[in-house]
């Protein structure tokens, strides 16, 4: 007579297990650690006027490339936070000056603009795009050590998953910015951010996503916008 | 698969000078077949022809002031006047890479190509109607490698991989040949002879070739020893 109360009592002993550490994984997901470094000089104190930015991610390592999303979502941080600096589109800018920004090509220091100044039409295009300043980002985001197991199921009228996942993340970027006019480097911007993310599954699983490079767009997109820009 | 890809034009002054292009039928309909190794693999035929001939076309077009195909001996009889080079590009190797292959989560392809140089004059019709070539007859002989990465991503396939792999090894291969072409000694040698042919000032410049700094362009020295070019048509 007491086993279906035992049964009941284990059921409900393994659930409040489970809703505890979704819980904890809920209090705990989304916390991401961020450090940034900034050494930047001449800032256009009254902000770019009508002239350009370009950002460009480096591409050239063996092992990884800059994403080309995370180029995207520091140029939209940029251009949200101040419309009137026009950031122009990497991929774009990328194929109009073909082939001189592929990873074989790509100008490694700001001396060597004076060099690809030297062809007339590209001069003449960088000319057209009135760019003042040009931003390398260098770095990528990975995944790092994971635990725990999930197992999903499906049977006649019943689908679903049980068990328990965490992964951690980690991104380093860092922003080299050159005068375009001047030909020199005139600053430096590092983020590095880390989180850990969760997927507990009873029956559905739920992810909880830290926003690792999201943080670290955010983090070097503010210095960036704060270096470029006349009202931050 | 069959690779497919948008490529831009390169940004530079012309060459002036005609030159004329042979795609022979290996590098036309190139593809490469990877027989699957186990049960966890799967065969992997890639074509690569279309987008070659897509590619050189758009690059050769923005390097010379002007480009004539020629695929068959009335073009050699009737443009050869007019024609100061012929170039022949082949693809001698080609190797590819897929994150089952390596654990590492990129796709990779690298290419060597061989591109020869030949006078017009070096161009001879065989009995079946096909040109041939003497390779005892080229200008000039050069490698050129390119080497195209692209890493896993969400919700991407690995024949999505692979086609922006081969798209970026593309790209890099035409970097490679516009940062190198002036550099090759006997292309060198070759553009400074064309100088005198040409017309009322007009002069041949290798500047797209050495105006820029490309720490790279090392990877021309590396030696190949050519197969014999097959027809060309």
């Amino acid at each position: 007579m007491n086993r279906p109360r035992s049964d009941r009592s284990d059921r409900l002993g393994v659930a409040s297990h489970w809703l505890t550490l979704i819980l904890a994984a809920l209090v705990l997901g989304g916390c991401v650690n961020a450090t940034v470094d900034e050494m930047t000089y001449n800032e256009p104190t009254a902000g770019i006027g009508e002239s350009s930015v370009v950002i460009l991610g480096r591409r050239h390592a063996p092992d990884y490339d800059t994403e080309f999303d995370f180029i995207e979502c520091i140029g939209d941080h940029i251009h949200s936070g101040d419309p009137s600096i026009e950031v122009l589109n990497e991929l774009a800018f990328i194929n109009e000056l073909y082939p001189w920004f592929e990873p074989r090509t790509a100008p490694m220091q700001p001396r060597a603009i004076d060099q690809l100044l030297q062809l007339p039409p590209v001069a003449q295009r960088f000319t057209e795009m009135k760019l003042e300043y040009m931003i390398w980002i260098d770095g990528n985001t990975v995944d790092t050590e994971s635990t725990g197991s999930m197992s999903c199921g499906i049977g006649p009228g019943f689908a679903g998953c049980f068990g328990f996942g965490t992964w951690g993340t980690e991104s380093e970027y860092e922003a080299t910015i050159w005068d375009f006019t001047d030909k020199v480097e005139v600053g430096r911007v590092s983020a590095a951010t880390s989180g850990q993310s969760y997927m507990p599954a009873v029956i559905v699983p739920i992810p909880i996503i830290a926003p690792v490079q999201g943080t670290a767009c955010d983090s070097l997109g503010d210095q960036l916008l704060e270096y470029l820009s006349a009202h931050h | 698969m069959i690779v497919e890809g948008n490529f831009p034009e390169p940004l530079l002054d012309p060459l002036p000078i005609t030159m004329g292009v042979i795609y022979p039928p290996a590098f036309a309909q190139h593809e490469f077949f990877d027989e699957a190794k186990g049960r966890a693999d799967s065969d992997w035929l890639v074509k690569t022809g279309e987008a070659q001939v897509a590619f050189w076309d758009i690059l050769l077009g923005g390097l010379f002031q002007e480009v004539v195909h020629i695929d068959s001996w009335e073009t050699v009889q009737s443009e050869g006047d007019r024609i100061d080079g012929v170039l022949i590009p082949s693809i001698a190797e080609l190797q590819y890479t897929v994150p089952t292959h390596t654990n590492v989560k990129i796709y990779e392809i690298w290419m060597r190509y061989e591109f020869r140089l030949a006078d017009i004059a070096a161009i001879h019709q065989q009995d079946d109607g096909a040109l041939s070539f003497k390779p005892d007859d080229r200008l000039a002989q050069w490698p050129i490698t390119a080497y195209g990465k692209t890493p896993t991503a969400f919700l991407q396939s690995d024949e999505e991989a692979v086609n922006l792999a081969a798209v970026v090894a593309l790209r890099d291969a035409g970097a490679h040949f516009i940062t190198t072409f002036g550099r090759t000694p006997e292309v060198a040698a070759w553009l400074d002879g064309l100088s005198p042919r040409k017309a009322s000032g007009e002069t041949v410049s290798n500047e797209p070739a050495s105006a820029i700094s490309n720490p790279t362009a090392g990877a021309a020295s590396e030696t190949a020893e050519s197969s014999e070019l097959g027809d060309a048509r």
